[in-house]
């Protein structure tokens, strides 16, 4: 570099520094976002820690403070270890079944078949359906004189007609099954955009080596989207905990809390009930739970891609 | 290096991202009418979890013949959803001006956010206001001696409502014991017609149904057990949990029950016609009225004539028990808020619905309510009622017997009232038997007594 570009390139730096120092630094763009999630978001969790600790209706000017009472509460309360229960059986079904389903549902429509782009609208409409407005639908459908029912009915499967709702059995995997039908779409367009990177080339050497759709799924599909798969479990686990709509819309919690979620619980005890510093304490452990979950599921994935 | 976008790119994105994140708060904040005065007409806003928004449209038409200067926004709010949307409005500065609330535990966890209106209702009705008004609504809204909500009529239940057009068609008579309704209800059966629904998922109207059977069986010792002043594991109450647990079991009650909500589910299987018989108390009045009951059926998918429903008293649950009475207390009051702007014209309207005979007559004669005032009774030659003769002497029946109900139905503790419908549910499941329901519900009512 001769003098004349280095004084130069001197000169450009002076000015660029000053220039610079002219410009707003990058943090103060971030500044909204900043001021939302550290004033909003944890000032709120911290504000629900110190609710937690007393005994309060949520509206009366002299809460008392319990301490940890509504720990010591919460963790001999059978109701909150059979929502925790429930969310775990949820988790466990429902990411095994969206999982299944949108990938085979990917798989099946990777291929250029024909209406390939109406099935795959169909198979996401009810990821954009709002449960609100499904809940009084599916509880006609699952009624004792429901459309499953009338179906079953008259295909020569009445033995199997049931009170689905009204029967603490049956009554959550119903709630599971609307939740699949409701977030199985999800799976399928991430699954898709993860089964487009594949290399075509990979499959078409299997292929060629004699792999059949069954082993080329196995041995290379399935691994191939092993990333796309720990992100629906850390998504589906936290909407596990996070659960509300279905179970309340549908079924109330009920029958006798057979489908008490985390969400339902902390609801029916700060709402109707007003036990306000209980429902904090629920919530509270929702986070912990939470926390704990979403670090299990990232050293699970870290160590995958070690 | 040099930023791969322009800056005046840069710039654009970044205003049009603060404009963006404006309008997504304006639209968090959103969502409160804009109650003020105007012109001379001021405005103010009426939160309720009922009447249907068609009975509110009588009573405001009829408000504002003499108050055509106050505009009554009325906003409908579900009843499982009310006391989530109503405590975070009342405590920030932008509530209702007035709202409902409801005897028993609602009342309790609402009415500081009320204003006294004992003032106003001396003012409107003299200083023995109390003696004048039904005093079941009064004792139920007083608090440390203040009014803080309007009595606007009772609300009582204990009556089971039928569809008398379908007990003509297949020849039944109205039951009168649980035997007599086994019975009824195995005829409606054979016939494919529903008999009896009741959405048991709203644990509400379960303890209206259990509090029913325990009145034909001893009456007063249900609400002794609320009151602690009896166990709620006495043999006579585990005998009406029994007779409760055997109507999932012996045809009474419908299949599914559990897994039905009250209102909407059972409500319109009713209007439907799809079932004979529900559980209903005075607000079920109104379904006499022709144009109400068209329009009930006609939500409900049913186009057909209006049917005429009746009340009936409520089966005796046991042999030697009597058939049941009503029980119940005041229906939704309305409270001024505290914090509202427009208070003396809230506390106009609120005072109006309750003491006014004008206003009171179209209480009465809406039939959702039985009014408040003493001497208001329903004017059925205007009402057109689907089958006066037999349902005007019903109506009479049923406003007579609420004249002298003492027995409440809504339970002040929330806790217990939510541990009274676990019992139930569970009895209803099978998952408990009566006695260890009863038992668990004992050990639960000692507990929060402490």
């Amino acid at each position: 570099m001769t003098s004349v570009h280095r004084g130069t390139a001197a000169a450009h730096a002076r000015a660029g520094r000053s220039v610079r120092s002219l410009r707003p630094q990058g943090y103060l763009w971030v500044l909204p976002a900043l001021i939302v999630s550290a004033g909003i978001l944890y000032y709120s969790i911290g504000y629900t820690g110190y609710i937690s600790t007393l005994d309060w209706d949520g509206s009366s000017p002299a809460p008392e403070p319990v301490g940890f009472d509504n720990f010591v509460t919460l963790f001999g309360d059978p109701v909150f270890w059979a929502a925790l229960q429930h969310t775990v059986l949820f988790f466990v079904v429902t990411f095994a079944l969206q999982t299944f389903l949108g990938l085979l549902l990917a798989a099946l429509l990777h291929s250029n078949i024909r209406w390939r782009g109406l099935y795959r609208v169909l198979v996401f409409v009810p990821v954009v359906i709002a449960p609100a407005f499904m809940a009084p639908v599916f509880r006609q459908i699952f009624a004792a004189d429901g459309a499953l029912n009338w179906v079953l009915e008259h295909i020569g499967l009445g033995f199997l007609t049931h009170s689905w709702l009204a029967d603490s059995a049956t009554a959550l995997p119903v709630v599971m099954l609307i939740a699949v039908w409701g977030s199985t779409g999800v799976n399928f367009i991430l699954y898709s955009a993860a089964l487009g990177q594949i290399d075509p080339q990979i499959v078409e050497a299997a292929r060629m080596d004699g792999a059949g759709g069954v082993r080329v799924f196995w041995s290379i599909l399935l691994p191939s989207v092993r990333g796309t798969t720990l992100a629906l479990a850390i998504l589906t686990a936290i909407g596990s905990l996070k659960t509300f709509d279905i179970p309340y819309l549908v079924t109330n919690a009920g029958p006798n809390h057979a489908t008490e979620f985390l969400g339902t619980y902390i609801y029916t005890q700060s709402i109707p009930l007003a036990h306000v510093g209980y429902g904090a304490a629920l919530s509270v452990m929702l986070l912990v739970i939470a926390v704990i979950m979403a670090l299990v599921l990232n050293l699970r994935r870290e160590r995958g891609e070690a | 290096m040099r930023n791969a976008i322009p800056r005046r790119a840069r710039v654009v994105i970044a205003a049009g991202t603060v404009a963006l994140a404006g309008v997504a708060l304006s639209a968090c904040t959103g969502g409160q009418p804009d109650t003020s005065a105007s012109g001379g007409t001021t405005e103010i806003s009426w939160w309720a979890y009922g009447p249907d928004v068609s009975v509110v449209d009588q009573y405001l038409a009829a408000f504002n013949e003499e108050h055509p200067d106050i505009k009554v926004n009325f906003k409908l709010i579900s009843q499982d959803t009310y006391d989530a949307v109503l405590r975070p409005a009342l405590a920030s500065n932008s509530g209702p001006d007035v709202f409902t609330e409801d005897p028993g535990a609602r009342f309790e966890q609402f009415q500081s956010y009320g204003t006294d209106l004992t003032p106003a209702f001396e003012d409107a009705l003299g200083s023995d206001w109390s003696s004048q008004l039904a005093q079941i609504g009064v004792d139920a809204f007083t608090k440390d001696g203040k009014l803080m909500a309007a009595p606007v009529g009772g609300d009582f239940a204990g009556t089971i409502w039928i569809n008398q057009d379908l007990f003509t068609e297949y020849g039944q008579t109205p039951p009168t014991t649980f035997d007599e309704w086994v019975d009824v209800c195995a005829a409606f059966r054979s016939h494919d017609v529903g008999c009896f629904v009741q959405g048991a998922q709203q644990t509400d109207f379960d303890q209206d149904m259990f509090q029913a059977i325990a009145d034909t069986i001893e009456p007063g010792l249900y609400s002794e057990a609320v009151a602690g002043d009896a166990a709620w594991d006495d043999p006579q109450l585990v005998q009406a949990f029994q007779a409760w647990g055997d109507t999932f079991t012996n045809g009474i009650m419908q299949d599914g029950a559990l897994g039905i909500t009250q209102f909407p589910d059972a409500n319109n299987e009713f209007l439907a016609g799809k079932y004979a018989m529900v559980m209903m108390g005075t607000w079920y009045m109104q379904n006499t009225r022709t144009d109400i009951l068209t329009a009930g059926m006609t939500a409900a998918g049913n186009t057909g004539a209006p049917f005429v429903a009746v009340p009936i008293q409520f089966p005796a649950a046991v042999e030697g028990g009597t058939p049941g009475g009503l029980f119940g207390n005041s229906g939704g009051g309305l409270a001024v808020s505290a914090k509202s702007a427009h208070k003396e014209a809230a506390t106009t309207f609120a005072t109006w619905l309750a003491t006014a005979p004008a206003g009171q007559q179209v209480v009465a004669d809406l039939m959702v309510n039985t009014p408040s005032l003493k001497g208001i009774t329903p004017d059925f030659a205007a009402l057109g009622l689907v089958a006066p003769d037999v349902q005007q002497p019903k109506i009479e029946w049923m406003i007579d017997e609420a004249s002298k109900v003492t027995e409440t139905r809504k339970l002040v503790d929330p806790d217990l009232e939510q541990a009274l419908g676990t019992a139930l549910t569970t009895i209803a499941a099978g998952d408990a038997s009566p006695a260890q329901a009863a038992a668990t519900l004992q050990q639960t009512a000692e507990s929060l007594r402490g």
